[in-house]
């Protein structure tokens, strides 16, 4: 313990009334003690000030834990139910929009934004409930005008006693310090000018201004919700509503046709579009349909009718035809059957059947294969045309299918390896 | 007075004695007894062992998770330099010291899937390779195959092993030498090992507990497993220190300080399974792909329906609220309840991810029966069909897991030399 304490008698001109006595200690752990010696004494109106947080300094001084967490608790909850609320009106209630059937309001999508809400209060809460409980900003408090003080956020440990505390005596109190070990003890005063206890106008004025502006949108809001207007909308963000570029399909005034669409220069071909094999690419030989395949696909390798060919075909099938056709191929697919359902008749094309006795039906099981890829291609009748949706390769794998599911559909005992005949009868 | 640092308790009891045999002994007669119980309810179940092997996952993948959280904390503890835990270091460190018991039990389901066993994973069942029918198993044969299955089941158990070993020893060591460059070298090992950590963990937690439904797809599950297994490991920690302290043992050393941070992460990672949970289920509700909400629902309806809700309310909702006030952490009755609760339900977030896999549908494809394992999507399919056998298996596991703890358990209880002690002796929350 230091001997060698020293008063120093008003280190300002007494200008105002005594604000306390601030008492300096040379390490954490004689603050926390002199803390503990001065709530012993009964102090209450007391402070320790030091440049980072004590371990025990709470108890020692003998401050209540404070109820910071249970108003967070609050925060977060609001928080919360607000993000839910918010979600409600904006989805369910003022602007409901239906998006493929879903509900309008979703608990599950609804967790991430109430989640951040909750996030958001709380952090609030923690923020400016810390700042209210500690009664902060003080920039004007009076242990500011001691020069000692400003070794508070580098290495010095005060305490201070307030002269408003019941037990205040300026002897007794001085003693008291000193005894419990302070290496500096100086009295502060409050200055003479009462507007410098104050919080300064221009912080008022600016909360007040900040209040005020962050109101503006709600206020716009509101006044948009309760009257019409002629008037296009705000564009808050023109570059982004009005971005440089073109969009396909609009009128352009730069060229002179009035398109923003360029098509192909006359005479010429896109790389790799040439499209030049009509068996490939039309079905067509000689002028006729095709009976068989084509040689080579797109990328020029050979066309070979195998199991690879045949399982591609079945793919493409189950997705693009299966829905009229059916899986079989006998025009049962999901949407006759919903026709059904809904009590009218239609059914697509029977795919597999075979001719009658008499010449009839069996019209697709009698196309040439280039018929029958040129009808994939382009349609026919209420048929939409699938050329944009499914490469030739994968129509003519389609047509290998198609082929395949003729001669299953329509198979026959006699179809059966003879050493497997046994099996099947 | 208050001090940043502090000296061991001159009266304090820092030597184990025997109380490691003693837990070591207590663990062999739970796994013996259970174990035995356990198969012969096994047998007797007359489904060809399938019932006994989803239960020895899940409880596998209890104990498993719990040491694989404790190897976390080690690893954590000298990566962030970390002041509290120096006094429960050595504890952390004994139950990592059962990876190599916990990986040798481990191979009661391995073992059967190398030498052939179908029932358990489906990608082992050859039905399972129908390209027409698993178009997404097929996918993944070459890495769901039961070689490379054991194989990799080897590596990760090493790769465990090896860190808890090295970390263990290490601080062994600095107790005879109390050489603080023992510390750098610690930290320095475990930022390269956090990361083989991370990847080991993930890849134990797709392979191990994912694979049970192998046509589903989640990249997060591992961190899932992860999140949950250390809600567990901090309870288990916890409940390790108490039964220490009550046997007289380091009762000056760790207070309610320590047991406030325990409460503290298990806290967070009660809240961080929540988390990482929903994001799983968020981004595939709103996907809505067949493939992978299957997964949820056949546990989001019919009979699993009630086990998620349970989920939900015990395991996060409940604990969540009352671990989030300070005092339910530093009263030490109150946090032996949470420990044991959570405990109780971290068994069931392994039964929730496991057990539903375990109904597979059997259905007549090209006139030929065909096994079309658990992702049907079915709900009336899935039934929680729950056993005696799901527990017993469980708690002959956790008799393996103090049977591996107890050995580590000798000699000192506490790092005596170690450059931090005298700060972690004087922690204190805030």
């Amino acid at each position: 313990m230091s001997t060698e304490t020293h008063i120093e008698e008003p280190a300002l001109p007494a200008q105002g009334e005594l604000y306390g006595y601030l008492a300096e200690y040379d390490t954490p752990g004689e603050l926390v003690e002199a803390a503990r010696k001065v709530r012993d004494a009964g102090y209450t109106d007391f402070d320790c000030y030091s440049p980072f947080p004590v371990h025990g300094i709470d108890p020692a001084m003998g401050i209540k834990r404070t109820i910071l967490p249970l108003v967070i608790f609050g925060g977060g909850f609001s928080g919360a139910l607000g993000g839910l609320l918010l979600q409600w009106y904006c989805n369910a209630h003022a602007w409901t929009w239906n998006i493929s059937g879903k509900p309008t309001w979703s608990i599950p999508a609804n967790i991430p934004i109430a989640y951040e809400c909750a996030i958001l209060l709380s952090v609030f809460t923690t923020f400016f409930g810390m700042w209210a409980f500690n009664k902060l900003p003080q920039v004007w408090h009076p242990l500011f005008r001691l020069d000692r003080f400003t070794r508070v956020t580098d290495d010095g440990f005060f305490l201070g006693i307030e002269a408003r505390d019941r037990r205040f005596d300026a002897d007794k109190t001085k003693t008291l310090l000193q005894e419990a070990g302070a290496i500096a003890l100086e009295p502060c005063y409050y200055d003479p000018d009462p507007k410098t206890r104050m919080m300064p106008k221009w912080i008022t004025a600016f909360i007040v201004a900040s209040t005020a502006f962050a109101l503006i949108p709600f206020a716009i809001a509101a006044k948009a919700r309760n009257s019409h207007s002629a008037e296009p909308h705000w564009h808050i963000f023109p570059d982004m509503d009005f971005q440089p570029k073109a969009k396909s399909d609009t009128a352009n005034d730069l060229f002179p046709d009035g398109r923003t669409n360029r098509g192909e220069i006359a005479g010429t071909v896109a790389r790799g579009w040439l499209e030049n094999d009509d068996v490939l690419y039309h079905g067509l030989e000689n002028g006729q349909w095709t009976t068989g395949f084509p040689k080579t696909h797109r990328d020029g390798t050979p066309f070979v009718v195998d199991a690879k060919l045949l399982a591609r075909g079945q793919s493409r099938f189950n997705i693009y035809c299966t829905p009229c056709h059916g899986y079989d191929g006998r025009g049962q697919g999901m949407i006759p059957e919903r026709v059904k359902a809904l009590g009218g008749v239609w059914q697509a094309r029977n795919l597999v059947e075979a001719p009658q006795a008499d010449g009839k039906g069996g019209v697709v099981i009698q196309m040439p294969n280039g018929q029958l890829f040129n009808t994939i291609s382009n349609g026919y009748n209420t048929m939409q045309g699938y050329a944009a949706q499914i490469p030739a390769d994968d129509r003519w794998a389609i047509v290998s299918y198609v082929r395949a599911l003729e001669r299953a559909q329509n198979a026959s005992t006699d179809d059966v390896p003879a050493d497997q005949k046994g099996a099947v009868q | 007075m208050s001090a940043l640092t502090k000296s061991l308790h001159p009266d304090e009891k820092i030597k184990a004695g025997k109380l490691g045999q003693k837990m070591t002994m207590a663990g062999v007669g739970i796994a013996v007894v259970f174990l035995g119980l356990s198969i012969l309810l096994g047998a007797t179940h007359g489904d060809n062992w399938k019932r006994f092997l989803y239960a020895y996952v899940t409880g596998w993948s209890y104990i498993a998770s719990i040491a694989i959280g404790m190897l976390w904390l080690v690893m954590l503890h000298h990566l962030t330099r970390s002041r509290w835990s120096t006094v429960v270091r050595r504890i952390a460190e004994a139950m990592t010291g059962a990876f190599p018991l916990i990986w040798l039990a481990g191979l009661g389901f391995i073992l059967p899937v190398a030498l052939g066993y179908k029932d358990l994973y489906y990608w082992a069942h050859p039905d399972a390779h129908n390209a027409a029918l698993n178009p997404t198993i097929v996918h993944k044969a070459g890495w769901l195959s039961p070689g490379f299955f054991a194989l990799r089941y080897v590596i990760y158990g090493m790769v465990y092993s090896g860190l808890s070993w090295y970390f263990a020893s290490t601080s062994r060591k600095q107790d005879v030498t109390g050489d603080p460059a023992l510390s750098t070298q610690m930290r320095v090992v475990s930022g390269p090992g956090m990361i083989l950590y991370g990847f080991t963990t993930c890849f134990l937690a797709w392979d191990v507990l994912m694979s049970l439904a192998p046509k589903w797809y989640s990249t997060i599950y591992g961190v899932i497993y992860w999140g949950s297994g250390n809600i567990a490991a901090f309870a288990a920690l916890g409940l390790i220190v108490l039964w220490i302290q009550r046997n007289g043992r380091l009762t000056h050393s760790i207070n309610e300080e320590h047991y406030h941070d325990i409460g503290k992460w298990m806290f967070s990672f009660t809240f961080f399974w929540a988390y990482v949970q929903f994001s799983q289920f968020m981004l595939q509700w709103y996907g809505n792909m067949p493939e992978e909400t299957n997964w949820y629902k056949y546990r989001m309806f019919g009979e699993w329906q009630w086990i998620s809700i349970a989920m939900l309310a015990c395991y996060w909702a409940f604990p969540f609220v009352f671990l989030m006030s300070r005092w339910t952490k530093r009263i030490v009755p109150s946090l032996v309840f949470f420990a044991v609760w959570q405990l109780v339900f971290h068994w069931l977030d392994m039964y929730w991810n496991a057990m539903p896999s375990y109904d597979w549908l059997v259905a007549s494809h090209g006139g030929a029966s065909i096994v079309q394992g658990p992702l049907a999507g079915n709900i009336a399919l899935h039934h929680v069909g729950f056993t005696a056998l799901d527990i017993t298996v469980w708690l002959g596991l956790i008799g393996v897991f103090l049977a591996g703890t107890g050995r580590g358990l000798r000699d000192n209880l506490i790092p005596v030399k170690d450059p931090t002690l005298g700060l972690s002796l004087a922690h204190e929350v805030m």
